[in-house]
């Protein structure tokens, strides 16, 4: 095996797993912080990306897109946790079988407004070079975007007011309660903070996975599984368990098929839930 | 006296005669309809019923077991795979096609359920990954059926453009025995569908049923009360996956043709629908629901919302959950329930004080009981101890307890009382030292093994199962030592007499009162016949008087078993005439009766957070 085969293999794993990454922690986060997991959480990306599509479509530049998608969905999102997911707290299952529900709706809606395909947006594509082989820019770049995604999302549950006050929301819900925090409106923004999240993971991976209504799919079994795998320690055991995991699915994938990478991280998962049975972060010291 | 006489008969777990009733009445009802129905609309109600079987697995996983699964599709099409590919290899040889695809439908769903089931309960996960983990499977064969493709001898299966040439229904024997019409394929389907609804029923009217019933209310009171939870979890669920498998062996049969799209999602959304729409736990429910959603989209005309089927499901789904998640036959029942219990409290209004009198505890049954007598059993702990990352409630407690006097453990908040007992119980599994019972080592021991062998806990807070009678509350436990129903009829009825709660015995648990609930929970633990009883804070929460017959019970049982109270409560302490252990961050601080122990500065200072020995 030559040095440039190693480390083009190595560096779109790596990349699969940033992939992994900007598409899962919307979801983390909303199962970290409110016990929640959306079903409809691929759905959500799916919005996210025909959104940023109509935007460039209409003359908007991309950066633009990617931001009004997170927006609009997050928007979106808050809707959904007023309408839905308030009536709900406390009844896990229900919440599963309510956000199920609605991925089906949001789906069936895309398939009816814009048919099963619609093409990608027209992005410059530009490949690098490496000895022999060449891998995409773009995919390369989604690398640094999970790096400066985490990091933002560090800072933002650390350093500021609300992050500060939705963690202690649910360390200790009563206490909250008793020193004035209003945890309804720290679960609307809660979620629509993951759903702003699905949104952006929708738009900027764009151009490298054209909008479809069935798009959502294609991410949520590896998202899922990797939250479930990361278990309560939501930012951190995420990026361990989704770049983990992300990457061996990833080798498989590009050793034998995408089918049989599916495969591989859905055993991966079980095996880790066997040892860890609440994920692996459930005995870790760090809180984030 | 009427009333009396009824409680010393319990109807625990009976077979029910009038339930065959029902039994033959559907199977009457599917004859008539099969003469009524023209061959189209009875073709397409054979797809209801079949249908209505997937709903029933799932009711049997998630409206009994407590366990929602979005996999009974994923056994449903695997049986149906398997069934159909066995069929059209090899029912040239009898004729008869349902004896291939039927056996194999139902041990691959059986056998996949087994798996996946054995791999989430045997893990111990929550209630929401075991979801995650049956969904994300359903998922994951979706891809994998989409692009697999295989030749296994006759049968092609084809990836995304399916398997066809599934042979239809035929019942008789022989090479040219001939395909069922319509009408006989409905009835045929709704006879084994009707089987497999009153096999279902009877299993849980079983004490099997039961136990999987207290499971879903109060896992950890179950495993408190000696039942393997995840065994009990694991046979339900390879029971409900052997349903599924039947019911897509089924539609192969119906089909003659299956595609991938039995994984779809679309495909799983509609079995919770079912099941929620004839209402969730009542098993002839999810067959309703089938029939009123397949009825429903029929005589719309399926063109109306044809395309747009998902789209209305999903809708459906949320409005379910939100505004009726107990179904239409669930509303129902909820009414008359609510109407009974109205007419019930008019007459009970005068009952009520005699009840409260009532309650009193007969002492004199307590060694009927008991199986006294013999060596004393002696639960030791030697050098335990726990450590949670930096924090180590428990250092090191070597202590050692028999019967004769009641031990108290008591110490401030922090000092490793619960810690110790949850050692003690197999809650937490220590990280050094030995816990023995009665001899044998059980450091490692699961809860629900060291009670068989004679432990018995009863946790601070009541812990009962709210949705049952206090006479089947008593029954499991009496069940779970006895595994002999009428022996446990018979230590239930004692029970009842003994915690003078033979008037309040078709009551629910929700019903009791605080203190009455603590009595019922205790009551259970005694049941069990323990050796060794365990009481976190028994008398929390209770009157003056029920704590001074709390405190002559808890002296009577340990002159035949160990008894170990932890409690906060210096004064109910005082009258138990204990040996106290003081516990001060995690380790035996000092060791006497009460009386000596409040003249012990030490003691003192520890309580009162003084400098000396904090």
């Amino acid at each position: 095996m030559e040095l440039d085969y190693l480390a083009t293999v190595l560096l779109s794993s790596l990349s699969s797993a940033s992939v992994l990454l900007i598409a899962t922690v919307g979801l983390a986060i909303v199962f970290g912080l409110m016990g929640v997991i959306n079903l409809a959480h691929g759905e959500f990306i799916m919005f996210g990306a025909y959104v940023a599509l109509f935007a460039t479509r209409n003359g908007v530049p991309f950066p633009l897109a990617v931001v009004l998608a997170s927006v609009v969905t997050a928007l979106f999102g808050a809707i959904v946790e007023r309408a839905i997911i308030r009536h709900l707290y406390g009844r896990i299952l229900d919440t599963l079988l309510a956000t199920w529900g609605l991925s089906l709706v949001l789906y069936q809606s895309a398939v009816l407004i814009f048919g099963t395909v619609t093409p990608g947006v027209g992005m410059p594509q530009s490949n690098i070079e490496i000895g022999n082989y060449t891998l995409s820019t773009y995919l390369l770049f989604l690398i640094l975007v999970a790096v400066v995604l985490i990091g933002l999302l560090y800072w933002l549950l650390t350093r500021t007011g609300y992050g500060i006050v939705a963690r202690a929301a649910i360390q200790d819900p009563q206490t909250a309660a008793t020193i004035g925090i209003e945890s309804g409106r720290i679960n609307t923004a809660t979620f629509a903070l993951g759903s702003g999240l699905a949104g952006f993971a929708g738009a900027i991976l764009l151009p490298a996975f054209p909008a479809t209504p069935s798009m959502g799919f294609a991410f949520v079994i590896k998202a899922f599984l990797a939250v479930v795998a990361a278990g309560p320690v939501t930012l951190s055991g995420t990026v361990v368990a989704g770049g983990a995991l992300g990457s061996i699915a990833s080798m498989t994938a590009s050793f034998y098929t995408t089918v049989m990478g599916d495969v591989v991280f859905f055993l991966a998962t079980i095996t880790i839930l066997r040892i860890f049975p609440l994920g692996i972060s459930a005995r870790w010291r760090l809180k984030l | 006296m009427a009333k009396a006489v009824k409680a010393d008969m319990p109807r625990v777990a009976r077979f029910e005669p009038f339930s065959l009733v029902w039994f033959c009445g559907l199977v009457g009802l599917a004859i008539v309809a099969s003469l009524a129905f023209d061959p189209y609309l009875a073709y397409v109600a054979t797809s209801w019923v079949i249908f209505g079987l997937l709903g029933l697995s799932l009711d049997l996983v998630w409206g009994r077991g407590g366990i929602l699964s979005f996999g009974q599709t994923a056994f449903y099409g695997l049986g149906g795979y398997l069934g159909s590919i066995t069929a059209i290899n090899f029912a040239s040889l009898t004729g008869n096609t349902l004896v291939w695809s039927l056996p194999v439908g139902m041990a691959t769903g059986a056998a996949t359920a087994f798996l996946i089931g054995g791999l989430t309960f045997y893990g111990r996960l929550g209630p929401l990954q075991t979801t995650i983990i049956t969904y994300t499977f359903t998922l994951v064969l979706w891809t994998v059926a989409v692009s697999f493709t295989a030749t296994v001898g006759e049968a092609v299966v084809g990836g995304d453009n399916g398997m066809s040439n599934i042979p239809g229904y035929v019942l008789g024997l022989g090479r040219d025995a001939p395909l069922l019409e319509p009408g006989a394929m409905f009835l045929t389907v709704a006879v084994i569908a009707t089987i497999a609804w009153y096999a279902s029923h009877v299993l849980m009217r079983s004490p099997f049923g039961l136990v999987v019933d207290c499971i879903r209310m109060d896992p950890v009171k179950a495993e408190l009360l000696g039942y393997d939870v995840r065994l009990y979890q694991l046979l339900l669920f390879t029971i409900a996956g052997a349903v599924a498998g039947l019911a897509g062996a089924l539609f192969g049969a119906w089909a003659n043709y299956l595609n991938p799209s039995v994984f779809s999602v679309q495909e799983a959304l509609l079995v919770p629908i079912y099941v929620l729409v004839g209402g969730r736990g009542t098993l002839v429910g999810a067959f309703i629901g089938a029939l009123a959603v397949g009825g429903l989209s029929f005589w719309l005309g399926g063109g109306v919302i044809g395309g747009q089927t998902t789209l209305v499901m999903g809708a459906c789904l949320i409005l379910l959950v939100i505004f009726l998640r107990n179904g239409l036959t669930g509303g129902l029942k909820d009414l008359m329930e609510l109407a009974r219990r109205l007419a019930r409290r008019r007459d009970q209004g005068e009952e009520a004080e005699a009840r409260k009198s009532s309650l009193s505890v007969d002492f004199e049954r307590l060694d009927l009981l008991r199986t006294a007598g013999g060596e004393p059993v002696v639960l030791e702990t030697e050098d335990t101890f726990k450590r949670f990352g930096g924090v180590t409630p428990v250092r090191h407690i070597s202590q050692s307890f028999s019967r004769g006097r009641v031990r108290c453990l008591i110490g401030p908040n922090g000092a490793g009382k619960s810690s110790y007992l949850k050692a003690c119980t197999g809650v937490y599994k220590p990280d050094g030292g030995s816990i023995t019972l009665a001899g044998q080592d059980i450091t490692k021991t699961d809860p629900f093994r060291r009670v068989r062998m004679g432990l018995g806990i009863k946790n601070q807070r009541a812990q009962v199962f709210a949705g049952l009678d206090v006479r089947r509350n008593l029954w499991v436990a009496a069940y779970s030592r006895s595994r002999d129903a009428r022996m446990a009829d018979w230590i239930t009825t004692e029970m009842l007499h003994m915690l003078g709660m033979r008037n309040s015995a078709s009551r629910p648990a929700s019903e009791l009162s605080h203190g009455e609930q603590q009595w019922l929970d205790l009551g259970m633990v005694l049941a069990l016949a323990p050796d060794v009883i365990l009481l976190d804070e028994p008398a929390a929460g209770m009157t003056n008087e029920e704590r001074r017959q709390l405190s002559h019970m808890v002296r009577a049982l340990a002159r035949t078993a160990s008894v170990v109270v932890v409690e906060h409560d210096m004064d109910f302490v005082r009258t138990l005439d204990a040996d106290v252990t003081v516990l001060h961050q995690g380790e035996v601080f000092a060791r006497g009766d009460i009386e000596s122990l409040r003249q012990d500065d030490r003691v003192l200072d520890i309580y009162l957070g003084r400098r000396q020995h904090v």
